[in-house]
């Protein structure tokens, strides 16, 4: 009973606090769901944890890990509430934030307003040094600048510091001694090198990567510590750890030093937890769709590993046609999952636009009102009051009964506000709305899959969120996709994603460099040096040696371009390492890319990157009883649902997903219900329930 | 018809969304493979699909500037080529600016789309390649013929049956200095309509090649019967107004534009007559420029949601006479047709100002501000060249001042970051910062203008300003005052040589080149700018207290930095009876 191994995770969003805690010997599972306490966040996050003990009857220090995502970065930069923070850099160039990109986040709107910088310009100071474009000292520092700006800072009340000096991502050493004199004048002030925090060419995104470490690390300090300490008191001693962007965990001291790492805390658990569940299914290839009540959100995983980028902004939304180009946020170089999220959830409004077309979000009712068919005053017509119509939701079991829905109201406000102006039935305007959402999610899976030369018939969608298994099946079948994976509890799966992951730690070194004068020492000494660091940042965090795993990539491209391609770099020996392989693989990933590769080329390193992995046991899932495959154990008789197949309703069954056991065949069309979802299965298609009661959706043979 | 039974709301999404995003694709395939800076990291260029008619259907932007010129130069090249003549697999190369075309710098590469044997359409994509040869590195500078410009190139096969058709392409790059980048980026263009090609092709498959083609002429007819809608709720009338392009390189006569603007029930009309003939100058436009311009005005108006297709641009009329300076014959030189475009821009916004105030800005940069450079690399003995474009301050705003150092009007390309500049072209940057004090002053004020200082260390340099605005800043609207003029500077032999806008030097080992690009122009009376704006401003640097007073009309103590209400107040209505007594300091006053 005491024995320390429960996980507990738990996620803040702005609605809901989840926790999650799994048996790491049994893969048992509990959940509990409170109101989040903005105010003080600490407040759910203890009173969700001391449910979840309570519910699974056990004591605090059974507790091994607790992990935690939270939005309380992004929310930080988004509503403009970080710390006061003042920024060094080279003289000559402190406008670096003001100016930004020197471009507008629209292209046609004469209104526009660039995202204001996170530090005023008073407080971002040019100081007297200079290094070249190979690293090498122009002008040394300044170092009797220092000390001015030093007491500046004390005295205007600032928090943190950035200090990013040009070129410095070769050379660290005028950062380092900034930093030095700093610390030795205002001891209280928080210092983040932008030669630590992201060691890349191209001044304004290192730059801009630095400042948000700075201006985030006063206030995710005070958040976690905050959290520590309750934690502490109520007798829970494990180890607690922070979702990073990337998918990976770090320890509460490292988010506090490096917080700019975990902004992206939340969404990326959901892309995780399809990234474990297909391991266990032993599918590799996976595309995530987390769909909920405002926005549906795409991630793809590919052999196991969800794909990240390092071209991201916070607070920022790519507009369509715009080449791909944002503008409206600040840019990030550290990893975060690669997710697509589009305005189109339960909630999302359909409209008829000023050219007489039907359109689907991206405005949503949200929780208040809701759905017209929620019945709390809402008249706009939903997703959710489309589905409702078409008879996919059961109007007297959603949230298990706890949520009764009004199909007149459903009906009221499709009728008045899309059926009638179109001239269409009601029935018909409620499937349009639904198709319409549907193409909205089909171009999102599009982008991370066809867009990004992945072939959708390789891979599994796995879809979770409230209402991401009502519309999986259709998606699967627009998209090609062969199996469509519906997890147990989809309402709640992806807070699974925070008890499956690593602790991980994300180290690069640029080193530009023709491969064909490459050095193989060379390139052995940085990930020698990059290893250091991981181990002892992984020994820190707590991890015996045997847990420690390191994974090493370079990117490549050919010299000219300036977007770089990842591959794998052989571990081992690098003595041993065939560059002509690598060179190979290049040519092969280009063309895979870009549709076209140039073998005569010569192809250069850019940045060397290891990620050092400290490997915690994954919790098996759990298997259900087996037997039942018997359906009629299931059945709640039939209602009529619309499917666009048959054009018509048709006599649907229904089933209850409690009552489906290990080797059950659904055929569609068919719904299934749970608390917390209802899954869709399609005419054309059948459902088998695995060994751990999951729905894998696929083809009939005959059709 | 989209109420109508025939009408399938769903297939119509399906249709306009898989369009847009295989233009999208184009554009991240070409950006991520190019090998220049201007390209990769600027993201000059654009890229847009056509129908089988030649109206273009969808397009992705990178920049706006593009928006009506690929869409004019198209249709006219491919008919010039023969469409008969273009196979699957094929791709049409032309930059002639007398047959559609721009600025030589803009080239255009064009890919017929086959279904099944049978032609659903073509894909296109127009990127600024830094180099085309030409009297000048990166083929800007002030000539008195296009022949001068760079390699001429009418429509010509680049890539026969997937494969390049190396004679041509080696007879091309055989014009051109930075022969490696540029090779690079043809690539990149090609790679580009491949991508397209693909994708569309899928959709015909799926969709079936006749259902998307009566969605095509469905989505024209919806982006027509928007974009009526919302001409129809401008206000009707004529409005007129001139402007000028300081010099016209060769010659320091300013050159005179005059748009009037008739809104009426058959929509829009832009009559350019009465601006001023060609000149033998770099600053003529093309009409293919002359409409983007124009496109892109009436854009800033319409709904950002009507998707740009044929149904949109069909509704921009302009009458632009022939061998005026907005609508030029050969063989006028066009290299800085865009500056021209740009103040035409201006034009028409100031045209509009007194009937939708709260829609135009005041003025802005509105030029485009080349900064090109080249010689031999003294690293590899190659020769380079680089190009980029700077931003200045954008125009202050009914009820907002202008944004600091921002790209304006069809221009949004960004900066080159100075690490990756340093570290592939020998040069050093010495200074990026805000100009301080630029602001046209106003209720609402101006955007600052920025500074840009290059150094050359070790090797001599050919250096083209092809820019404007040294003579007099964007002016104000509604009493608020013109932003501080540009200045662009030679440093050499201790002296601090003032340039023209528009010209081509050699620069000495050690010597420097300084831009100060322009400041926006205020909105409203400086006097009534509130005072809490005015100190916040000479807080944060960006005003000065001598110029809070001169230029606002707030008397701020120095020491303590707080405002002098009665002082003030004394001040302003001194001010409102006399004009306020502006002055924006020399150029470098703020080293």
């Amino acid at each position: 009973m005491s024995e320390a191994r429960y996980r507990l995770g738990v996620d803040i969003g702005g609605t809901f606090t989840d926790a999650t805690l799994v048996d790491e010997g049994t893969g048992q599972l509990w959940n509990a769901k409170v109101s989040s306490t903005p105010g003080d966040p600490s407040q759910g996050f203890l009173t969700v944890t001391q449910q979840i003990l309570d519910r699974a009857a056990l004591a605090p220090e059974t507790l091994r890990y607790v992990v935690h995502a939270t939005t309380v970065a992004t929310n930080a930069i988004i509503e403009g509430k970080v710390a006061p923070t003042a920024l060094i850099t080279t003289e000559g160039f402190r406008d670096i934030l003001e100016i930004a990109r020197q471009i507008r986040p629209s292209l046609y709107d004469t209104q526009f307003e660039k995202p204001t910088p996170l530090v005023p310009r008073d407080r971002c100071f040019g100081v007297r040094e200079r290094l070249d474009a190979d690293g090498a000292v122009v002008t040394p520092l300044d170092e009797t600048a220092i000390p001015h700006i030093a007491s500046f800072i004390q005295e205007a009340g600032i928090e943190s510091v950035a200090v990013c000096f040009l070129h410095s991502y070769l050379n660290a050493q005028h950062e380092q001694r900034a930093g030095e004199i700093l610390r030795a004048h205002a001891p209280n002030i928080a210092i983040s090198l932008s030669s630590e925090v992201a060691p890349e060419i191209r001044e304004y995104f290192r730059a801009s990567t630095t400042v948000i470490n700075a201006a985030l690390r006063p206030i995710v300090s005070r958040y976690l510590e905050n959290i520590e300490a309750r934690l502490r008191a109520q007798g829970i001693a494990s180890e607690l750890l922070v979702m990073q962007s990337s998918g990976g965990l770090m320890t509460f001291g490292d988010a506090r030093s490096r917080p700019v790492f975990m902004v992206e805390s939340g969404p990326a658990a959901g892309v995780i937890t399809a990234a474990h569940l297909g391991e266990s299914l032993g599918r590799r290839n996976v595309i995530s769709f987390d769909m909920g009540g405002t926005t549906a959100k795409v991630g793809l995983v590919q052999d196991g590993t969800p794909r990240i980028t390092k071209d991201y902004e916070v607070g920022s939304v790519a507009q369509p046609g715009s080449g791909g180009f944002r503008a409206g946020g600040y840019p990030i170089r550290t990893p975060v999952i690669d997710l697509v999220e589009i305005g189109a959830g339960g909630g999302s409004i359909a409209w008829i636009d000023p050219g007489g077309v039907l359109r689907v979000g991206p405005r949503s009712a949200g929780a208040d009102p809701g759905p017209a068919c929620y019945g709390q005053g809402g008249t706009e017509p939903t997703v959710t009051d489309a589905n409702l119509v078409l008879g996919r939701l059961n109007p007297g079991y959603l949230l298990g009964g706890d949520l009764t829905l009004e199909s007149a109201l459903a009906r009221a406000a499709i009728e008045e506000h899309i059926a009638k102006p179109l001239g269409l039935d009601v029935v018909k305007a409620a499937h349009s709305i639904v198709e319409i959402a549907n193409v909205a999610m089909i171009n999102a899976l599009r982008l991370v899959s066809v867009q990004r030369g992945h072939d959708p018939r390789e891979f599994a969608l796995t879809a979770f969120g409230g209402a991401g298994p009502l519309h999986a099946n259709r998606l699967a079948h627009e998209m090609n996709i062969p199996v469509t994976v519906i997890p147990t509890s989809p309402g709640t799966a992806s807070a699974l994603g925070l008890l499956v992951t690593d602790i991980t730690y994300d180290y690069a070194t640029t080193l530009i460099e023709r491969v064909d004068r490459l050095e193989p020492r060379a390139v052995a000494d940085v990930f020698t040096d990059l290893r250091q660091q991981g181990t002892a940042a992984l020994a820190a965090a707590g991890v015996a040696s045997d847990d420690m795993a390191f994974v090493q990539h370079v990117d490549l491209r050919y010299v000219g371009q300036s977007y770089e391609l990842t591959l794998p770099y052989p571990d081992g020996e690098a003595t041993g390492v065939d560059f002509g392989d690598l060179l190979h693989e290049f040519h092969g990933e280009h063309n895979r890319v870009y549709g076209h590769s140039v073998p005569g080329e010569p192809v250069e390193t850019v940045n060397l990157r290891l990620t050092a992995l400290g490997t915690i046991v994954k919790p098996p899932l759990l298997e259900k009883g087996a037997g039942n495959d018997a359906l009629h154990g299931a059945e709640r008789g039939t209602r009529r649902v619309y499917f666009g197949e048959a054009d018509a309703f048709v006599d649907c069954p229904i089933f209850d997903r409690y009552g489906l056991g290990a080797g059950a065949v659904v055929p569609g069309p068919a719904i299934v219900e749970e608390y917390d979802s209802t899954t869709v299965i399609h005419p054309g298609y059948y459902a088998t329930v695995d060994q751990y009661g999951t729905l894998l959706i696929t083809r009939a043979a005959n059709t | 018809m989209a109420g109508t039974a025939a009408f399938d709301p769903i297939t119509f999404e399906v249709v306009r969304h898989a369009l847009t995003e295989a233009t999208e694709e184009m554009a991240v395939a070409l950006r991520r493979s190019a090998y220049s800076t201007n390209i990769k990291t600027r993201a000059d260029f654009s890229c847009a699909f056509f129908d089988r008619d030649l109206n273009v259907v969808a397009q992705a932007f990178c920049q706006a500037v593009h928006l009506g010129s690929l869409v004019h130069l198209v249709p006219i090249a491919v008919r010039a080529y023969g469409p008969e003549n273009m196979g699957p697999g094929d791709a049409v190369l032309c930059n002639d600016p007398y047959l559609g075309g721009v600025h030589l710098n803009d080239i255009s590469l064009i890919s017929p789309v086959y279904c099944d044997g049978e032609l659903f359409g073509y894909v296109a994509n127009m990127a600024h390649h830094v180099d085309v040869g030409g009297g000048a590195p990166a083929s800007v500078g002030a000539f008195r013929e296009v022949y001068q410009e760079g390699i001429i190139i009418p429509p010509v096969k680049l890539v026969a049956e997937g494969e390049i058709v190396e004679d041509v392409f080696r007879l091309i790059l055989g014009q051109i200095r930075s022969k490696r980048e540029t090779a690079g980026d043809f690539r990149a263009q090609m790679a580009a309509n491949a991508t397209g090609a693909r994708r569309l092709a899928e959709l015909t498959e799926q969709t079936g090649i006749e259902t998307v083609n009566t969605y095509i002429r469905e989505l024209m007819t919806y982006a027509e019967r928007r974009t009526r809608a919302e001409i129809a709720k401008l206000p009707q009338g004529e409005f007129t107004a001139e402007g000028y392009v300081d010099n016209d390189g060769y010659t320091d006569e300013p050159v005179r534009l005059e748009a009037k603007v008739r809104i009426d029930d058959d929509g829009v009309l832009f009559d350019l007559n009465g601006s001023d003939p060609q000149r033998r100058a770099p600053v003529n436009s093309t009409f293919a420029q002359t409409f983007s311009a124009c496109a892109y005005n009436l854009k800033t108006l319409m709904d950002p949601d009507i998707p740009p297709n044929q149904g949109f641009y069909q509704m921009v009329r302009i009458n632009a006479p022939e061998g005026t300076v907005v609508n030029c014959r050969p063989p006028a030189p066009v290299v800085g047709g865009w500056e021209t475009h740009a103040r035409l821009n201006e034009v028409i916004f100031k045209a509009l100002a007194p009937v939708l105030p709260e829609r135009v800005p005041a003025g802005g940069k509105a030029m485009q501000c080349h900064a090109g450079f080249g010689g031999i690399d003294p690293r590899n003995g190659e020769y380079y060249c680089f190009l980029e474009t700077l931003a200045g301050g954008y125009g202050a705003r009914f009820q907002s001042d202008g944004p600091d150092a921002v790209q304006t009007h069809g221009q949004n390309t960004e900066n080159a970051p100075i690490e990756e500049t340093e570290r592939y072209y020998p040069v050093r940057i010495l200074r990026y910062e805000l100009v301080d004090d630029s602001d046209g002053p106003g209720k609402y004020r101006g955007g600052l203008g920025l500074r840009r200082d290059y150094v050359f260390l070790d090797h001599e340099v050919t250096f083209t300003v092809l820019a404007d605005r040294d003579k007099a800043g964007p002016w104000g609207l509604f009493g608020g005052e013109p932003g501080r003029q540009a200045y662009y500077i030679h440093n050499h032999d201790g002296t601090m040589e003032v340039l023209s806008s528009k010209t081509t030097i050699d620069v000495q080992p050690g010597e420097m080149i300084r831009y100060e690009t322009c400041g926006g122009g205020g909105h409203g009376p400086p006097w009534q700018r509130d005072p809490a704006k005015v100190l916040s401003d000479v807080r944060q640097g960006r005003v000065s207290l001598q110029r809070a007073r001169r230029a606002y009309g707030v008397v701020i103590d120095p020491e303590h930095l707080q405002i002098d209400g009665t002082a003030t107040a004394t001040l302003r209505t001194t001010m409102q009876r006399q004009g306020s007594q502006d002055d924006y300091g020399e150029p470098g006053a703020a080293q």
